[in-house]
């Protein structure tokens, strides 16, 4: 074994532990949700299945539901259809819009995946993780609502089915869309 | 008063394990035969102790002894029996109990197997053991005890988490544990090599069965749990790259690359640095999937407990187990000089080579994979998660190109292979590797990997059968009698290696139903009512209705999906929504219907209050063969582990 060798398995071993040591003290569990009451980070990006680009700056003073999603994602199946359901509910308010953010995936899969399980909104494709990264997400499905001001409002973390649809429905976005977004309750 | 004598018991244990390590040091440094036997004493009887503590922990299970914390926290009232009894390794403590239990009873029975024959090892197999058992006791007693009482005592207990309610799930983590464990005795044996400095080839002829018992043992567990996430949690996927699913799978990896390099060294001398390294690596990634699994560092749905004292503890043993065994190799390494090199890059070595180093590479990304969320967070503070793409996209290419070192390596020569050789062996194979693959493209694979697949495992399936079909002949030929006797006697003459091919037969029947699972997987989500019905794949499902249905500490609502292809009701699928009583927790029972091979697969991860469902069917043709292929492999290694010894050996 060279010298060489001796000193990358050391350092190897050393950067190894001091990694182990400082994760100890961190709770995996915890996600952060410090954006809630924040500005939402606006950002542009080309949608999926064209090149043409969308900016949240288009959706200014409406409320918007932005859901990261992958088409390697089991969970995001599951709530696909509720999905589709709320914009069937609440699309024709000129102040409501969805917007899907498709996270980590190639676009083949994910043209694939929106012609399998449909699709009655528009979708950008987060190239680089850059979106998610600003948004802090952890993993898909998550779902964020931005009132009308453009102030993160509510984060959903996995699937909107049960109990987090129906409250979606029946509170959330009433609340939000008739301008009182204090009384959201998510 | 039973559990207390329990947890005495483990106590005295712990005392022992300090024995275990000191005794056989005072043995060597007085040459006292008597120290070492004392060792040996204390060794056996660890192991009695320890049973004893397991025994008095089950014995508070079965009488339902809820002021044992841990009994309570992992059991109820209304448990059925024979989760009752592996709630046992349900949770944190005791699933550490049950690890250090097993340590104890390998190291037994290797000191009483190994004791005539290796005189000289046995120190320091005894002493690198006991301390790897005190360590594990230390944190038993002190920091994770099962033994504790509550008072006042709970009622009735909290119940084991419904997801280990399964019986795939009771044996998978007993057969991990009998992999990660199985693996410390070739560890020992290695730092007995390295301490004593007796470096040949020995302890590799000696440990070479536990190292393929210990590989078998890492294969069932994985396999099992792979098979407990297809069935239990619902998505009909038997691997998601979790982190512990992952921990599990990087000692496997490179266990796999030790099991293969091993034969090199016992062949041609070489690799001996690097096989004493495979082995240290292979140890440390288990103890290290111990760590990840156990200390919470990691999020995964498999951790259980987040302290970081505990964490703490088990990183300090970690440290001074990997630095101990990687600080002594660096200073004993220079002594190892192979004296044979490399004669040609196209030779059985150098295949041989490379399969080590794409097993290791593979175990790097996986690594990277698992702790690079880690490394976000703790360096940059911000949460991300990788996901299968990221291990699709690396992973892949490297198993596809160890695919096709496993249709090389057997059959290229050793030192030198000439071109007349490899035209012999390979020329054919290729030729229908090529046919498979426009096989495969005509039967509708078009991704680059299910192709660059078909055309390895034609290549390699190929390679085999032209073998067993050469080899076949000639014993046919020489004794006059027909072909398949031929094989028979191919086989007796060299069990070993015809063990080796029928665990490679394994892994291709594995990799073709993990293909055509993936490839030709049909998949629908829908929301349906009663008499609604909806079409998947060449089947129909019609939901007949949704009931409610009790089980011994559940309740839940059962869907009866009616199957039918054509006018044919082939069967009823009863897939569940439960939830458990003592802890209200929710689960999907997914509901299989195995047909050609393959599953049709049906969830109803959803059910409204007004009667509608959703339901998500899975077509997964031929996936019965990712776990068929799973049993031959363990076919291979039973031949392999139960052949008729060698004179040498």
């Amino acid at each position: 074994m060279t010298r060489a060798w001796q000193i990358i398995l050391v350092g190897a071993l050393l950067g190894l532990f001091a990694l182990f040591y400082q994760g100890l003290w961190g709770n995996p569990r915890y996600i952060p949700t410090i954006l809630i009451g924040t500005p939402a980070p606006v950002f542009a990006a080309p949608q999926v299945g064209s090149s043409d680009s969308l900016s949240l700056d288009q959706f200014k003073g409406k409320v918007v539901l932005l859901n990261f999603w992958a088409s390697w994602c089991l969970e995001c199946k599951l709530e696909h259809n509720n999905l589709l359901a709320l914009n069937e509910r609440f699309g024709r308010d000129p102040n409501f819009v969805m917007l899907g953010v498709n996270y980590q995936d190639k676009e083949p899969d994910a043209l694939e995946y929106l012609r399998t399980y449909g699709s009655n909104f528009q979708h950008v494709r987060d190239v680089k993780g850059a979106i998610a990264f600003d948004y802090g997400v952890y993993g898909v499905p998550e779902t964020f609502l931005i009132d009308q001001q453009g102030v993160i409002r509510c984060k959903t973390i996995g699937p909107i089915v049960g109990a987090v649809y129906d409250n979606y429905v029946q509170r959330v976005l009433p609340a939000l869309l008739s301008g009182s977004p204090e009384q959201v309750g998510c | 008063m039973i559990v207390e004598l329990g947890h005495f018991s483990v106590i005295i244990a712990l005392v022992l394990s300090v024995l275990g390590v000191f005794a056989p040091l005072v043995a060597l440094r007085t040459k006292n035969a008597d120290w070492l036997r004392v060792s040996r004493q204390a060794l056996t009887l660890i192991f009695v102790l320890l049973a004893a503590g397991i025994a008095s922990l089950e014995y508070a299970y079965l009488t339902r002894d809820f002021s044992v914390a841990y009994v309570a926290s992992t059991s109820n009232s209304k448990l059925p029996l024979f989760y009752t009894i592996a709630a046992l390794w349900g949770g944190h403590e005791g699933s550490l109990l049950l690890w250090v239990f097993i340590l104890s009873a390998f190291s037994t029975v290797a000191v009483w197997l190994h004791w005539r024959t290796q005189p000289a090892i046995m120190p320091y197999l005894i002493a690198v053991e006991s301390a790897v058992m005190f360590g594990f006791l230390m944190l038993i007693v002190f920091l994770s005890s099962p033994f504790e009482r509550v008072f006042p005592p709970p009622l009735d207990g909290k119940d084991l988490n419904p997801l280990l309610q399964d019986p795939a799930m009771t044996m998978h983590p007993p057969m991990l544990y009998m992999g990660y464990v199985g693996f410390s005795i070739p560890f020992a044996f290695a730092m007995a090599a390295l301490f004593s400095g007796r470096l040949g080839e020995e302890w590799i002829k000696v440990t070479q069965r536990w190292t393929i018992f210990a590989w078998l043992c890492l294969t069932i567990g994985i396999m099992m749990g792979g098979y407990w996430a297809y069935y239990e949690l619902g998505w009909g996927g038997y691997w998601g790259w979790d982190p512990v699913e992952n921990a599990s799978f990087m000692p496997w990896l490179v266990g796999t690359a030790f099991l293969h390099s091993v034969m090199v060294q016992e062949k041609r001398k070489m690799f001996k640095v690097w096989n004493l390294f495979l082995v240290i690596v292979t140890f440390s990634l288990s103890l290290i999937g111990t760590f990840l699994v156990r200390s919470g560092v990691l999020t995964s749905v498999h951790t259980f407990a987040t302290d970081p004292e505990r964490g703490l503890y088990i990183l300090i043993f970690l440290g001074a187990v990997l630095g101990t065994a990687f600080g002594t190799l660096i200073v004993r390494a220079p002594k190892l000089k192979s004296r044979i090199e490399l004669d040609s890059v196209v030779s059985r070595e150098s295949v041989f080579l490379f399969n080590n180093l794409f097993f290791l590479v593979a175990a790097a990304t996986v690594f990277l994979g698992t702790l690079y969320p880690l490394m976000i967070e703790t360096w940059k503070g911000a949460k991300v998660t990788v996901g299968p793409p990221y291990y699709n996209a690396v992973f892949m290419p490297i198993a596809l190109g160890l695919l096709f070192l496993m249709g090389v390596g057997p059959y290229i020569a050793w030192r030198k292979a000439s071109v007349d050789n490899l035209k012999r062996n390979f020329l054919t194979p290729l030729i229908v590797a090529l046919v498979v693959t426009l096989a495969a493209f005509a039967l509708g694979f078009r991704s680059p990997f299910s192709l660059a697949g078909a055309f390895v495992v034609g290549f390699a399936g190929s390679t085999i059968l032209a073998d067993i079909g050469k080899v076949s002949a000639f014993f046919a030929r020489r004794d006059r009698v027909d072909y398949v006797r031929g094989f028979y006697r191919a086989f007796r003459n060299n069990q070993r290696r015809y063990a080796g091919t029928v665990t490679h037969v394994g892994v291709l029947v594995t990799v073709v139903g993990i293909i055509a699972s993936t490839v030709y997987q049909t998949e629908k989500v829908v929301s349906v009512r009663v008499g609604d019905e909806f079409v998947l794949g060449d089947y129909r499902v019609k939901l007949a209705g949704i009931h409610d249905v009790r089980g011994p500490n559940w309740t839940a609502k059962e869907g009866r999906f009616e199957l039918y292809r054509g006018e044919d009701l082939l069967t009823e699928l009863k897939p569940q929504k439960r939830v458990y009583e003592a802890t209200q927790s929710p689960t999907t029972e997914s509901a299989i219907y195995a047909i050609n091979m393959g599953h049709v697969f049906l969830t109803m991860p959803e059910v409204s209050p007004e009667g509608s469902a959703t339901a998500r069917g899975v077509i997964n043709p031929l996936i019965l063969w990712v776990w068929g292929g799973g049993g031959i492999m363990g076919l291979g290694i039973l031949l392999n582990m139960f052949r008729p010894r060698r004179r040498d050996e």
